[in-house]
């Protein structure tokens, strides 16, 4: 994988990403806002990422995205968590919620990205890895991430289709 | 059927090879390909592309997802194969395959055909 958590980078002077690419660029914020929704579904995982990528999958069409979509949204996630594998210490984190317009998977580990361009290049065919979080951002509508010594939260967010928009 | 050896989620089948008078090797991956089990499958490629075949297939028509670290495997197959005079093919992916395939433009790189006797016909 790209790099994004590489040891060369976990040791590293550089300081460590702040991210939330919006808008208006990258502006970096100080905290991803607290997980809305009333009760969301969370998991912990080490090695087991078909399990998670069935989770994901399941809840991605309970919420209304197209199978298309929510391919997407499981390879995506998929991704992310295979990443705390190769380069988190420690087992990750996994929560979903959905309300009427967006479905959110937000993955958590104690590895720290400190490439703050992690995932918005496109690598290579000839590079040994780094398509995991270019991966990520191709398919998802928004993608947060914020990393610091304590760990590196990603949220990726699907835009649901309007219920009634003949779908 | 040379070996049809399993890992997890993952089932890897070599059905036919060149070696053996067979115009073409043909392995066979079925399940799911993720980071969890791409050293094995890199392992059993590395076999196949060690005996040096002219025409590598890869069917993919029982792969039910790939993620970047199992293409990075076929990357490397294919680069391999290509230094050695050989091609490698790709057989009928699923969506979730043809997807990763697309995003990272890698079917450009490697012809993707709809059936063995496609990829065979070149």
């Amino acid at each position: 994988m790209a790099k994004p958590r590489g040891a060369n980078l976990r040791d590293s002077k550089r300081p460590p990403v702040s991210r939330f690419p919006g808008p208006d660029g990258d502006a970096p914020v100080p905290s991803l806002p607290s997980p809305d929704p009333d009760d969301p579904m969370s998991y912990s995982y080490t090695t087991d990422l078909a399990a998670i990528r069935a989770v994901v999958h399941r809840y991605a069409v309970q919420a209304g995205l197209t199978e298309s979509r929510a391919i997407d949204l499981t390879l995506a996630v998929s991704e992310v968590a295979a990443n705390t594998i190769k380069h988190a210490k420690s087992p990750g984190s996994l929560k979903i919620w959905y309300d009427a317009k967006e479905i959110v998977c937000q993955i958590r580990d104690e590895g720290v990205i400190t490439d703050p361009m992690a995932g918005r290049r496109e690598p290579s065919l000839d590079a040994q890895g780094g398509h995991g979080l270019w991966i990520v951002n191709q398919v998802c509508d928004q993608v947060e991430m914020q990393s610091d010594e304590n760990g590196t939260t990603i949220r990726l967010h699907m835009n649901l289709p309007r219920r009634g928009a003949g779908q | 059927m040379w070996y049809n050896k399993c890992v997890d989620l993952l089932t890897v089948s070599v059905t036919a090879r060149e070696s053996a008078g067979e115009p073409y090797t043909l392995v066979e991956i079925a399940g799911e390909a993720d980071v969890t089990n791409t050293d094995e499958l890199r392992r059993l490629l590395d076999e196949e592309v060690s005996q040096q075949p002219r025409t590598l297939i890869i069917d993919l028509s029982g792969l039910r997802f790939m993620d970047s670290s199992a293409l990075h495997a076929l990357l490397r197959v294919n680069r391999a194969l290509d230094r050695q005079g050989g091609v490698l093919a790709l057989v009928s992916p699923q969506p979730a395959v043809a997807k990763i395939l697309r995003l990272t433009t890698a079917d450009r790189l490697i012809p993707v055909f709809g059936s063995v006797a496609e990829a065979a016909a070149g």
